[in-house]
């Protein structure tokens, strides 16, 4: 082929050799294979082709908005270029869409957890985890928190309690709009109380339908557990859900403490239940008297409630004056104890290593070793023997 | 709020757009500035504001957490904010230049990838850009306050080469502290109690010495192991000893709300509650991933010298300190 000849002066091409697609010059006269034309680079791969395709079912499955879909193609490209992701698997890469998938929701706020991504995948959390991080790493992509209160109306979506239905018990059906917004309340209340920080959320926001669900018609729902009532909206129950539950009550039942007219009932876990809207409606006011500020410096604020009649400065004063517990220890309720993640509240019992000692600081690491301390590793020639024996060691 | 600063009075302007009000969401999107309830309503306590019904959110932007800035009086604020970008501009280029050098897995791409965050904007009209890169780089820390809090090392991975080929078999027949499943794991594993120390020994003669709880100890621990193997009857040599990581860990002592550590330090924050429960914060200067969790404990990683782990605890002390206001 000839070479192009350009004017220095004005630039303009004055004569082009013949344009070919190959890497090499075609002085050497070689065939070219389709593998070193540039045509292979303006094609998608076959692998490229399906893993977009099935990146598009996915969104489609979700019903996810079209934008969606071309963020995700767009990040799974990217991200199948990338060095670490190219020759992995196909499970992995298929996993990749995923992942590219819901890294787009989250940027959108649209409440997608890896739970429900996972189990479309058919694939171990742990897998997942580890190529959304590495997806995350090596895009450079930032990827905002979950949205709790979008969380509570997605997850609430797939509760079957709102229709009569053949197995759901009429007084058990309940309106949507009421169910959300008590639960988004309780939910809040959660993350102010740290029972949210550091936890898995969809247990949290299970836990709170199911208390706003009963409290919404205690009468007929008291009864009803929390593994019959999951059973009957069609969601699973998680394991965390249980202790969610615990401590969303022990939180109530404290609260309610502080609800004057409800001092003359004695509160338990069942009977709390009833007055939860109560509780939720002036809670601000009573999660301040509940519970101590762990700071001490900080004023203990005795302000007037709206609305709470009754004397909650006679009674918060005087369970006040008792003076603000240390922050470890377990106060029953009525007292105010710190306002505090339970795992504060409840340390573990675990062996705390000890801070160097002055020994071990003065070691220099050039210490003369004695043979003794050595020797003591090494095995005698009648263990040796024996050992061979046993293990029929060469 | 009356008398009110520069800041203040720009803030307002900004919260005068926002239409904040209309969303019936008390869990609003992400963006700094939007409230999230948990900094409101102790915001309130700050600002010694009437009890508010969190329904209605605030129009004006005194709930805004700002406590991610240092300790400033009223008339400081708007001199800090310049400094705190400038410093920033300084940071960022500093962070730039060693991104090109480095190739270590530390780095934090993700911290200049905002192209890529579609940041949803609040109900009416956007928040006011300039206040974006208030976020700084690196924190910055009041002049002269220190934490008086010492991470604890907990544990050293130092390296050593032995510079001798070595037959596996033998050293597990002839030492009494010695495992070796090839099947499982191509090398011997080896402890000794003093200092309490694993050893994982190759054929190749390279030895890896994990589990001291400070430099000396871990090169003392391999010097040990080292005269094991030459009792054993090879000419172990001891070069090249490196400590690979340190490992360190200590406690501030006060919960941290990791969600809202997260929104303000997104750059360098990864906190997905679904995963892990703590928050993964990689921090640039030193280059260290430090693991902080709700009940104030905080784990350091990654370095190579114990000044690092001082250093990234010092630095991230003010902000976490930040975060207590609001519990």
């Amino acid at each position: 082929a000839q070479q192009q000849l350009v004017c220095a002066a004005c630039g303009c091409v004055l004569a082009e050799g013949l344009l070919t697609t190959t890497y090499a010059e075609e002085e050497h006269l070689r065939e070219v294979a389709y593998s070193q034309s540039t045509g292979q680079k303006e094609q998608l791969s076959r692998c490229l082709q399906r893993g977009i395709r099935r990146v598009q079912d996915l969104c489609k499955v979700l019903q996810l908005p079209t934008v969606f879909e071309e963020t995700a193609v767009s990040y799974f490209q990217r991200a199948l270029q990338h060095p670490s992701f190219h020759l992995v698997s196909l499970e992995k890469k298929e996993l990749l869409g995923g992942c590219c998938i819901f890294v787009t929701c989250r940027q959108h706020n649209w409440p997608l957890t890896m739970g429900t991504i996972c189990s479309l995948l058919y694939v171990k959390q742990e897998l997942f985890a580890s190529v959304y991080l590495s997806l995350q790493k090596e895009l450079g992509l930032s990827v905002p928190a979950l949205s709790l209160g979008d969380l509570v109306k997605t997850h609430l979506n797939s509760f079957r309690l709102f229709q009569h239905a053949a197995n759901v018990p009429a007084p058990f059906v309940e309106d949507k709009e009421k169910m959300v917004a008590r639960t988004m309340q309780i939910v809040e209340l959660a993350s102010e109380t740290w029972l949210v920080t550091g936890r898995h959320p969809i247990p949290i926001v299970t836990a709170a339908a199911f208390l706003s669900w009963q409290s919404l018609q205690p009468a007929a729902r008291l009864t009803c557990t929390f593994a019959r009532f999951c059973k009957l909206a069609g969601v699973d129950l998680p394991p965390p859900a249980h202790l969610r539950l615990k401590e969303l009550l022990e939180i109530l039942l404290r609260m309610a403490s502080q609800l004057a007219w409800l001092r003359v009932f004695n509160m338990d876990k069942k009977t709390v239940v009833k007055h939860i809207g109560d509780l939720l409606q002036h809670r601000i006011f009573l999660l301040k008297n509940a519970f101590c500020l762990e700071d001490e410096e900080e004023q203990r604020v005795v302000a007037p409630g709206e609305g709470s009649p009754g004397s909650p400065p006679a009674a918060g004063g005087a369970a006040q004056e008792e003076g603000c517990p240390s922050e470890r220890k377990r106060q029953h309720e009525g007292v105010p104890r710190p306002l505090l993640p339970p795992c504060l509240i409840n340390p573990r019992k675990r062996l705390r290593t000890a801070a160097p000692s002055a020994s071990d600081s003065a070691i220099t690491g050039d210490e003369p070793i004695s043979d003794s301390e050595i020797e003591q590793y090494l095995r005698g020639p009648e263990e040796i023997r024996a050992f061979r024996k046993a293990k029929a060691w060469p | 709020m009356d008398g009110a600063s520069p800041l203040e009075r720009y803030l307002e302007r900004c919260g005068g757009q926002d239409d904040l009000s209309t969303s019936p969401q008390l869990f609003t999107p992400m963006s700094p500035y939007d409230v999230d309830l948990p900094i409101q309503t102790t915001e309130d306590v700050l600002f010694g504001s009437q009890f508010n019904q969190p329904k209605e959110l605030p129009t004006d932007f005194s709930s805004v957490d700002l406590s991610f800035l240092p300790d400033i009086t009223q008339d400081s604020k708007e001199q800090n904010l310049s400094e705190a970008g400038h410093g920033m501009q300084k940071e960022f280029d500093g962070a730039i230049s060693s991104r090109n050098e480095d190739s270590s897995i530390f780095m934090d791409e993700s911290s200049l990838s905002y192209p890529d965050a579609t940041q949803p904007s609040p109900e009416a009209s956007g928040v006011c850009p300039p206040l974006t890169p208030m976020t700084p780089m690196t924190p910055v820390t009041p002049a002269s306050e220190s934490s008086g809090i010492v991470p604890q090392l907990q544990n050293i991975v130092s390296t050593v080469n032995l510079a001798c080929k070595l037959d596996l078999k033998n050293i597990a027949l002839h030492a009494r502290n010695a495992e070796y499943n090839p099947k499982r794991f191509a090398a011997v594993i080896m402890r000794i109690r003093e200092p309490r120390t694993t050893a994982l020994i190759f054929s190749s003669g390279k030895m890896v010495c994990t589990g001291a709880k400070s430099e000396e100890q871990s090169r003392l621990a391999a010097r040990k192991y080292a005269r094991v193997v030459q009792k054993l009857g090879f000419p172990a040599k001891f070069l090249d000893f490196k400590i690979q990581n340190m490992v360190g860990s200590c406690d501030v002592r006060f919960p941290i709300r990791l969600e809202g550590l997260v929104l303000t330090h997104q750059q360098f924050s990864s906190y997905e509650p679904e995963l892990f429960p703590g928050l993964i914060y990689r921090m640039v200067k030193p280059r260290i991933v430090l693991l902080i969790f709700v009940s104030g404990k905080v784990v350091l990683t990654g370095a190579k010298e114990r000044s690092e782990i001082y250093e990234a605890f010092e630095n991230i002390y003010p902000i976490l300190k930040g975060f207590k206001k609001a519990s």
